[in-house]
């Protein structure tokens, strides 16, 4: 008897602070992850805001892009600064692509090698 | 004593406990609701979601219509502290005058604009002054990076990007996109947490048939011909024949679609398909595809119009030179009136009508675009007397460029009257076609014969002999037919000496035709003939086009290879 009492005492005895461990434990670890899920919200917050400033530069940097490249400025940029003109069509040659013209290539098909 | 402390001590706390159990009560049943919603107030932000129009691309993706993101200054009268040195520097910074600043500044109120969509240096030199009850809100600005080009088909839009004109206008549905609010939670220092969700609300981007290449070939050439001719105004329209796409539209005056408000309203207006004009000689197609198809008349058939006038209702109508006898081909080649009245004569009011209006003439062409007007041909129980003597030279007709190059392009796809249009595709901000505006059938109105006949009486125009030699193109020949109109002045109600509108419209290269294009020059100095204003404008503009698309030339198009087989 006195043993089972001694040994209901030493299960209680340990058990009863490993609970109570347990639930400070698992307070503690919500009450970090949901101080952990809030500090990656604000982080998230902050990379949003920086998303929308990056996409504002993008705009303006693609603005700038498509007028910079248009017909007219390319035109008057190339012409003036390169020497460039528009291709006369008469100047320009069509080469239509024939069998017979393609380059030379030396065979190395070993069947031609052997002597008859 | 003990007893009676131990009395006052536990009444003092059921008291208390009562008060607490009071407020409580107050706080959680009586005032919840007001107290819950100024939390709510406190905790959570709300914010507009970002309204963007889509975007417009040309033909090979190149964009011509897109937003910038840019700041727009307002105050709030109540807290705003602006003494005449900050007034001085803000009006410094945003140069303008302190008085025109100020007089935005309302006497009471909690919001007013005080400038919209400013640039980015100004906002920054603002922001630097640290005015308290300025602040600054993002809105979007609608910015056309190529200028002027395109300027009327692409339209623009108002100050809270409303739609005015062109395609922003009419594609209005698509390009534009409804809004709603964002809720962000925040901390008490005003921190706002993610809401996971997107800010920005896209409109559907439009894919334009315009190629940009083209359509700056074209702006050029018109640019040169106005200076050259100096015009009052002139249109082009470069069309593909057998599908109606719109590859370039342009007219002068223009304007910049940035900044619309700095022309007059008449510098705005897409003359190609809003204004009409008596086409002329471009007319005498009408009259001649007629006769062929009601077999009036064939390619060799002869008229006499050696007498170099004709009498049509008591009003004579004379050829500018006299040609003796020509067959119907020479006809058209050398644009004679005489000729055409007598044919149109012999095909009667009622099958020119027809025919007219077979081919669109009074009709809207349908076209993809605000404004377009309808021109008109009158029905032959109102023609006058004679009026059988102007129809047929495009006289007592009202028709837009738009039209005529219509007619044309059914010559040269043999037969089919196409619908002209600016938008091909539709498509979402993540990619996906959503429509294809592509027509699916065409209504062929003349026989492929009859296109094919006309095909070489109109290559005759442009060859020895013809009024549009000089819209010849080096390499491959041209089909087309000159124009030279009469303007009615409007306070005599007679046709002007001075004025005139020059035209050419034809297709190249003619037998396998890739652009159909036409040219109108109104009012041209020191020359009036249409083949000799419009047709060399068409030549170079063709000549340039067609080296831009990389089409080779016809008959001499591939030389002998030049690669070696050794």
């Amino acid at each position: 008897m006195i043993k089972t009492g001694n040994r209901r005492n030493m299960v209680s005895f340990i058990i009863k602070p490993l609970v109570i461990a347990f639930l400070l434990f698992s307070l503690f670890g919500l009450v970090w992850l949901r101080s952990h899920v809030v500090t990656l919200e604000y982080n998230l917050s902050d990379l949003e805001k920086k998303k929308i400033e990056c996409l504002k530069e993008r705009k303006m940097l693609l603005a700038a892009k498509a007028n910079i490249l248009s017909f007219g400025k390319v035109e008057a940029s190339l012409s003036k600064n390169q020497g460039f003109v528009f291709p006369d069509r008469i100047r320009v040659i069509h080469v239509k692509k024939q069998k017979e013209s393609l380059p030379y290539k030396a065979s190395l098909d070993k069947k031609r090698l052997i002597k008859p | 004593m003990n007893k009676k402390r131990a009395v006052i001590l536990s009444t003092a706390i059921v008291f208390s406990f009562f008060a607490v159990y009071l407020r409580l009560t107050d706080l959680m049943i009586l005032s919840h609701k007001r107290l819950s919603e100024k939390a709510k107030l406190q905790h959570i932000k709300v914010e507009d979601i970002h309204v963007r129009r889509g975007i417009i691309v040309d033909r090979r993706g190149r964009e011509l219509a897109l937003n910038l993101e840019l700041e727009s200054l307002y105050c709030d009268p109540e807290n705003l502290k602006l003494d005449n040195e900050g007034a001085k520097k803000l009006a410094s910074a945003m140069s303008k005058e302190p008085k025109i600043v100020l007089a935005k500044v309302p006497a009471e109120g909690r919001f007013a604009w005080i400038a919209r969509k400013l640039e980015d240096d100004t906002a920054e030199k603002i922001k630097e002054l640290h005015i308290k009850g300025l602040g600054f809100l993002t809105e979007a600005k609608r910015f056309y990076p190529k200028g002027e080009l395109a300027s009327h088909i692409l339209g623009f839009v108002g100050v809270e990007n409303q739609p005015l004109e062109g395609v922003e206008l009419r594609y209005d549905t698509y390009l534009k996109t409804t809004g709603g609010k964002v809720f962000f939670r925040r901390d008490a220092s005003g921190r706002t947490l993610s809401s996971g969700v997107d800010i920005e609300a896209k409109g559907n981007n439009v894919v334009l048939t315009i190629d940009e290449g083209l359509q700056y070939l074209v702006e050029k050439e018109l640019d040169k011909a106005m200076v050259r001719w100096r015009a009052a105004a002139a249109s082009v329209i470069m069309m593909d024949p057998f599908t109606g796409e719109i590859l370039a539209l342009a007219n002068r005056p223009s304007y910049n679609p940035n900044s619309p408000g700095s022309v007059s309203i008449s510098d705005r207006r897409n003359r190609a398909i809003t204004d009409c004009y008596e086409p002329g000689s471009t007319f005498k197609i009408i009259i001649g595809v007629a006769s062929i198809e009601e077999k009036v008349a064939k390619h060799d058939t002869l008229f006499d119009v050696s007498k170099g006038s004709i009498d049509a209702g008591g009003k004579t109508i004379r050829d500018v030179h006299k040609y003796g006898i020509l067959t119907f081909k020479e006809v058209i080649q050398k644009s004679s009136n005489v000729g055409s009245i007598t044919i149109g004569m012999k095909l009667g009011k009622e099958r020119i009508y027809k025919y007219a209006k077979l081919l669109g003439i009074g009709e809207k062409t349908g076209i993809d675009l605000p404004g377009e007007v309808s021109g008109w041909i009158r029905p032959p129980e109102k023609w006058s007397g004679t009026s059988i003597g102007a129809i047929p030279i495009g006289q007592e007709v009202a028709a837009t460029p738009l039209q005529m190059l219509r007619v044309y392009s059914a010559i040269a796809n043999g037969g089919f009257l196409v619908r002209p249009h600016v938008v091909s595709e539709i498509i979402s901000p993540d990619g996906q076609v959503l429509s294809s505006l592509r027509d699916k059938e065409v209504k062929q109105i003349i026989s492929s014969k009859t296109a094919e006949t006309f095909k070489d009486i109109l290559k005759s125009v442009v060859e020895e002999g013809g009024t549009g030699r000089s819209a010849s193109v080096e390499g491959d020949e041209v089909a087309g037919k000159t124009g030279t109109a009469q303007i009615i002045n409007p306070k005599t109600k007679r046709y002007s000496k001075e004025k005139y509108v020059s035209s050419f419209v034809g297709f190249v290269p003619a037998d396998n035709p890739r652009l159909a294009m036409i040219v109108v020059i109104y009012e041209p100095k020191g020359q009036i003939y249409g083949g000799v204003v419009a047709a060399p404008v068409f030549r170079d503009i063709a000549n340039q086009a067609l080296s831009y698309l990389n089409i080779p030339r016809g008959k001499d198009a591939y030389e002998t290879p030049l690669l070696v087989a050794k």
